[in-house]
């Protein structure tokens, strides 16, 4: 298996798998979304809110704000040896916030969050969570837990996992007369003239959406369009409290952690079998 | 202004504040978007299509809240 990073930009990575699988893919996709632990507010106790919002909906939209998270620090609170509900400084980190409106309408925003952990903040400082009136009051205190999107989607640290296969676009050159049909056809601009011969210039970017197949005069087309499964164009974006990259090496490393458990299984039940 | 994109779960509610500052400022909505960098279209939507109620409900909020403490 081979890994060629086509971009990384920011909290986005675009990379091609080849000599793969699309079930490994999916396996990687799968986990990214659903397994890879990330840092959300769990537990809100609110002490004062005289805002407009009630306290479930503004739990539930602190809970959306993702926050950096710090993998080593921390564990999941059902792998904590506290064992406690509320948790410990191994498996929460807690917040505080007390904003009043005084002078006039005021908007409360994710900075305003204090966290007694400095590496967990929010992602973002200017995430509005409430608008308060003069003379209304928001005091609360949260606790953020490490938690997988198999639970909650607050706790999916990718937006975006998706591969998709690299397509294979061959032109007839015995039957094709450069007629650039395929090339005005083509709505990611792949097809080039270069000489009277039509070339691809970016497979990478092909939709697989046949248009220039279709769009070719000659019958049977003289264009052809396939695609190899064994080789993968992954797409990747973090929403940020993970970077990408930190996010595909844990997907991986827990993959392997599940791969070498079903071997062992398996060994310890052919073990018995003979 | 909601946190994430309801489909994919991107960070938009950062976003929100310049955008409506900038498109009331006169800026193409599009371009903004562009700018901001809110490609898919999932996300252009959430940004899109939102309309802030809640300075209406802080309004009818004022007579409800008790003046002084």
């Amino acid at each position: 298996m081979e890994v060629k990073v086509l971009e990384a930009e920011g909290n986005s990575v675009r990379f091609i798998l080849s000599q793969s699988s699309p079930a490994f893919a999916n396996a990687l996709r799968r986990i990214m979304i659903s397994e890879v632990p990330c840092m959300a507010i769990e537990d809100v106790f609110f002490y004062e809110n005289t805002s407009t919002l009630d306290d479930e909906t503004i739990a539930h939209r602190l809970g959306l704000i993702p926050l950096t998270t710090d993998l080593d620090s921390y564990v999941l609170p059902e792998e904590c040896e506290c064992k406690s509900e509320m948790g410990c400084s191994r498996c929460r980190a807690t917040a505080t916030l007390e904003v009043e409106a005084l002078d006039g309408r005021k908007t409360v925003y994710s900075g305003d969050l204090k966290f007694d952990d400095p590496h967990i903040r929010p992602v973002s400082d200017k995430i509005p969570i409430i608008k308060l009136e003069v003379n209304q009051k928001l005091k609360f205190e949260a606790y953020a837990k490490l938690g997988t999107g198999k639970k909650h989607a607050k706790w999916q640290p990718v937006a975006v996992a998706a591969y998709k296969y690299m397509p294979n676009i061959r032109i007839n050159l015995k039957k094709c007369d450069a007629c650039r049909v395929c090339v005005d056809a083509c709505p990611k601009n792949i097809l080039q003239v270069e000489k009277d011969v039509i070339v691809v210039v970016d497979p990478v970017s092909c939709t697989l959406c046949y248009e220039c197949v279709k769009a070719c005069p000659q019958d049977p087309s003289a264009v052809d369009v396939s695609w190899d499964d064994t080789t993968l164009i992954f797409n990747l974006e973090s929403v940020g409290g993970l970077s990408a990259k930190q996010v595909l090496f844990k997907a991986t490393e827990i993959l392997k952690k599940k791969a070498e458990e079903v071997t062992k299984k398996l060994a310890v039940k052919g073990g018995k079998q003979t | 202004m909601p946190v994430r994109c309801f489909t994919c779960g991107g960070l938009i509610g950062d976003k929100w504040e310049e955008f409506r500052s900038r498109v009331d400022g006169g800026e193409d909505a599009g371009k903004v978007l562009d700018s901001l960098g809110v490609t898919r279209y999932c996300c252009r939507r959430m940004l899109l299509s939102h309309l802030d109620i809640l300075d209406e409900i802080l309004e009818f909020s004022k007579k409800f809240t008790k003046g002084s403490r």
